[in-house]
């Protein structure tokens, strides 16, 4: 069949529903018909399944014209999606394309959510296109004769590379597309983005350094631009609006009528607590919505999730309350209003949300922004700008993750094995890793062989063994099952089932949570109140309970820092309140937080950078506002108090957020040393960050996910209580180990990096110390908490650095007593 | 350095590696070392640092070569898990020190007794001493004071300034005495105490009383 022929098959399908294929899906098919390899960016609801799945199964038909007689079988295209939720949709587009046009192409999906029996069907028999996440492919890369599995593949398509881009999961797919690139060799490797600032970089990512891949490949954009509308939930009476906190709850009745008067709303939460909290004020406030609301997300059970995604299509439902779970690829028609609870931190994250609701040609999306307390308000105003300056961020990709690699390996040693000489070329030609040298690989293989560098005496290390033929095997069958179960790049905290104990799953909860509790006590979840009744293993069991409680579970979960280019919009708009402009309705209804600024303090307009002083019962606060997003403040607050404690012993507790940091002392901090000193200098940044990083504890968190990846740390699983007697351990206790008797370990070093290069962003940091240099500084000696300060200084998660003596800190402390 | 108190008119030095020695019995006590610990990771693909291992033996053979103890007593988890090389290592160990050895068994220890035994150690539940009651567990029995491990104690501290340490300690109720956990790939359970507890932390080297001030 000739290619136009092909194209009309096509065409006529998109007619028979009505349809029409946009520009972008032409040309995708045809880049794709000829052999090319790609990115194709295009937004959520763009079409932008048909364009790559129609090609595909055209390229079928092409290379099988008796296709309506004759299926030939085996494994012809993988679909890789960052989140479960978004399977089902592809999978029933895909069918429905592949049914309607006789084909005999069958879809099916492999997730963490698949069955055991389902898994093994597909592994004596694969379906036509598999649907799976970048972990399930790993785990398929992890099984014994993969490569004739893999051998029949056409193609690999990455849907929403975007997510996976900057994230050590987005390592793990160049590393698996590496080994397919060898393995199957009619191979057309897509990835499908929406719109960052790095398109170009993002595809060099995904198709990796060889010329072969790159030369041959194609950037397709829909050239879609979706209207975003934001509108801001101003509180009414702003006087008694919070100056700190997370939750909303405040604007809850502001949110009910918005609610009342479309179809669907989503709401989405930034963290699984908040929708918890949210879920559950809601009906407590409004019980005739019992019935009419949901909740979504990552800890609920399977059933409970689908059933949710399920009841949105159907349209029975008023209102989800939802987290991130939702945020992706689900094409939920009936949703017609958006609302976001608190800042979404990016630009992205956020339009993406917008994006969620219904799209009738030519109509702008409207999301709703609810702040949760007052300054958040400036975020909703400078969102606004981005929304209608279209300003995007970039997705900056991981380099020499070690921990990654270490688990890469260990994973195809415990499938087919493998023979350095082959695999390391394949490494070195992803984007990841174009930087190893062979004294870096040959570590890695010691590693997993040896357990260090060298033999050592009477040693029994035993993971990855290698045969008289060279072939690096993992043969001991419960390593092999501890690695199955630790594949993964999240790091979550161990992980409890929770269940009734008459049965059935209710979801999964953070160990920790569960610990402080006592058989008898309530806690709400996943909108129900329950009673521990006990902990078995890894699971508590529980009754619903009608006790009243407050307790509602929460989860440790990160907090997201603003992009930079968010933090610009921030800073500017906040300018514009300096030069008292006042023109957005955000910024009016901020007027009297900003006189009262102004009253204690200042305002800083653009030349003016601001630092404020005051002393409460906590001791003596420094605050500094450099607007630069929540990584750089962690990075200058370190890099300041490690200079300001080399002037003489002290002590600091360093608090951040978007807008500044501050320097917690139980001593006096005379500012004008710092200005004398020139502490704010730009020079001998990376030596003086590196002692920084010694002196904190940033480092140390960073490796606990290096521990856990690289599998120095068994974590356990949820599903499968596993006997780990006498293993557990912790990467404290690790990374403590390693500086001591290991400090050249490449895991141990990849800490301090990982820090520098994604924590710290050493460029941005000196980019904003130049700036501030450039600036006033302008000192305020205040005599109480000002409102710019209010949500740093009763920020409880902190950093810490001294240049004190520990016996002379502990004369100055007092025991923490039972209460 | 060195922390002297006296419990029923015994005299106890409290030393910084987290041992004690009762003088009055010549005897030092050692809580927690958990031997073998590294090894046992190690077989079983966690790749901590081997030479983790040896500080436990150098701090064993320093401690005891400084007290000269006729007897040396462990409070229960000598050895983390089963069998493994590091054994071979306390065997030499055992044969170069002069002391008598005792062990008294906690949850950790697996390895069968008559190996102890065959290097001449011997193997209680527990050990009633005078008025002293040696386990593993905490355990309270009428009018003895209990010494013992198996808690891994640590204490919070709290500054001025939202400043917080955390210090593993001897921790002294009325009638017992918790030992630190003496192996240096171990961790510690932070405890609350109440205004009756005594707390010696262990601060750079030093023993430290923190709870009076």
């Amino acid at each position: 069949m000739k290619q136009s022929e092909l194209i009309s098959i096509a065409e006529d399908w998109f007619q028979s529903k009505n349809w029409k294929s946009f520009p972008f899906q032409q040309k995708t098919w045809k880049a794709f018909l000829n052999g090319k390899h790609g990115l194709l960016n295009a937004p959520t609801g763009s079409g932008k399944t048909y364009a790559l799945w129609v090609p595909i199964v055209l390229q079928y038909l092409k290379e099988n014209p008796d296709y309506k007689t004759k299926h030939k079988k085996g494994l012809k295209a993988i679909w890789i999606t960052p989140l479960r939720a978004l399977s089902v949709e592809i999978q029933q587009a895909a069918q429905r394309f592949a049914d309607d046009l006789g084909t005999g192409l069958t879809v099916g999906i492999r997730t963490g959510d698949t069955s055991q029996s389902e898994r093994a069907k597909q592994k004596r028999q694969m379906p036509d296109l598999l649907i799976t996440t970048p972990e399930s492919l790993m785990l398929l890369l992890a099984s014994k004769g993969y490569d004739k599995t893999f051998k029949t593949l056409t193609a690999i398509v990455v849907d929403e590379w975007h997510e996976l881009l900057g994230s050590k999961r987005g390592v793990q797919m160049e590393l698996a597309l590496s080994r397919l690139k060898t393995v199957s060799k009619e191979l057309r490797i897509w990835g499908i983005s929406a719109t960052i600032g790095n398109l170009e970089e993002a595809q060099d990512v995904l198709l990796g350094m060889d010329s072969e891949f790159r030369k041959n490949a194609v950037l397709i954009k829909s050239n879609q631009k979706s209207k975003v509308e934001v509108r801001s939930i101003i509180p009414k009476k702003m006087e008694t609006f919070p100056w700190r906190g997370h939750l909303g709850l405040h604007l809850l009745e502001e949110i009910v009528p918005i609610i009342k008067a479309s179809k669907t709303t989503l709401i989405f939460t930034n963290t699984r607590g908040q929708c918890e909290i949210w879920f559950q004020k809601i009906l407590e406030k409004h019980p005739e919505f019992a019935g009419e609301i949901a909740m979504h997300h990552g800890s609920i059970g399977k059933e409970t999730r689908l059933w949710v995604e399920q009841a949105i299509r159907n349209e029975s439902l008023t209102a989800v309350v939802a987290t991130s779970s939702l945020d992706l690829g689900v094409d939920f028609a009936p949703v017609e209003t958006i609302i976001q609870i608190g800042g979404p931190k990016g630009i992205a994250k956020f339009l993406q949300r917008a994006g969620r609701s219904n799209h009738r040609p030519g109509e702008p999306s409207v999301i709703y922004f609810l702040p949760t307390h007052a300054l958040e308000l400036l975020e909703a105003s400078a969102l606004k700008r981005a929304a209608s300056e279209e300003v995007v961020e970039d997705r900056i990709p991981y380099l020499l993750s070690f921990d990654v690699l270490i688990q890469y390996l260990v994973t195809l040693a415990v499938g087919n094995g493998f023979f350095p000489k082959e695999i390391f070329p394949e490494i070195k030609s992803t984007f990841c890793f174009q930087g190893i040298t062979e004294e870096q690989w040959q570590w890695c293989l010691n590693f997993i062989t040896l357990g260090s560098q060298s033999l050592q005496a009477y040693d029994e290390y035993k993971k990855v063994e290698v045969t008289p033929e060279g072939l690096f095997k993992v043969e001991s069958r419960q390593i092999a099952m501890m690695h199955r179960l630790s594949i993964g790049t999240i790091v979550s905290d161990s992980m409890m089932l929770v269940k009734y104990v008459s049965g059935g799953f209710i979801g999964t909860i953070e160990e920790w949570f569960i610990s402080k509790m006592k058989p008898g006590d309530t806690f709400v979840f996943a909108g129900r109140t329950l009673e521990l009744v006990r902990i078995r293993q890894m699971m508590a069991q529980v009754r619903k309970s009608s006790k009243k409680t407050a307790k509602v579970v929460s989860f440790m979960g990160g907090r997201l820092p603003l992009s930079s280019q968010m933090s610009k919009i921030l800073r500017e708009e906040l300018q514009s309140e300096a030069d008292h402009k006042r023109n957005t309705p955000e910024l009016k209804a901020l007027s009297h937080i900003f006189d009262r600024q102004e009253r204690e303090s200042i305002v800083p307009g653009e030349n003016e950078f601001l630092i404020e002083t005051f002393k409460t019962r906590e001791g003596y606060h420094a605050l500094f506002y450099p607007f630069e997003g929540r990584f750089v403040h962690e990075a200058m607050s370190s890099l300041l108090a490690y200079r300001i404690s080399l002037l003489s012993p002290i002590t600091f507790s360093l608090a951040y957020n978007d807008y500044g940091f501050e320097l917690l002392s139980d001593q006096y901090l005379d500012i004008q040393t710092v200005i004398d000193n020139n502490l704010f200098s730009s020079e001998y940044i990376f030596d003086d960050l590196q002692k920084s990083l010694n002196a904190t504890e940033l480092a140390r968190r960073k490796f606990r996910d290096i521990a856990v990846i690289s599998g120095m740390v068994f974590q356990g699983y949820p599903n499968k209580v596993i006997k780990t007697k006498h293993l557990q351990s912790n990467s404290q206790l690790l990374f403590d180990v390693f500086r001591d008797y290991e400090p050249d370990n490449l895991l141990y070093l990849q800490a301090y990096r990982e820090t520098f290069e994604h924590q710290l962003e050493e460029g941005r940091l000196r980019l904003a110390l130049e700036r501030i240099n450039s600036q006033k500084i302008i000192w305020k000696q205040c005599e109480k908490p000002t409102p710019f300060s209010f949500p740093i200084i009763t920020d409880r998660l902190r950093e810490k650095l001294s240049s004190e003596k520990l016996a002379d800190r502990i004369k100055k402390m007092t025991l923490q007593l039972e209460k | 350095m060195i922390q002297n108190i006296s419990i029923k008119n015994n005299d106890f030095k409290l030393h910084p590696s987290g041992a004690i020695y009762w003088e009055d019995k010549k005897m030092l006590l050692i809580a927690d070392v958990h031997l073998g610990k590294v090894a046992h990771f190690r077989k079983h693909g966690a790749p901590v640092p081997a030479n983790a291992a040896y500080k436990n033996l150098e701090k064993l053979t320093e401690i005891s070569n400084h007290f000269q103890p006729e007897t040396i007593c462990f409070l229960g988890d000598l050895f983390h898990s089963k069998l493994n090389e590091e054994w071979q290592d306390f065997e030499k160990w055992t044969e170069y020190t002069k002391a008598e050895i005792i062990l008294i068994s906690g949850n950790h220890d697996i390895i069968p007794q008559y190996l102890y035994e065959e290097l001449g150690i011997k193997v209680f539940d527990e050990l009633l001493l005078d008025d002293f009651l040696l386990t593993h567990h905490p355990t309270e029995i009428k009018g003895a004071f209990n010494l013992c491990g198996h808690v891994h104690p640590g204490i919070k501290m709290k500054g001025v300034g939202r400043q917080y340490l955390r210090f593993a300690c001897f921790y002294k109720t009325l009638n017992s005495l918790i030992l630190p956990a003496f192996g240096n790939f171990t961790g510690k359970h932070i405890l609350k105490p109440s205004e009756m507890d005594t707390v010696f932390a262990i601060v750079d080297g030093e023993v430290i009383c923190v709870s009076k001030k």
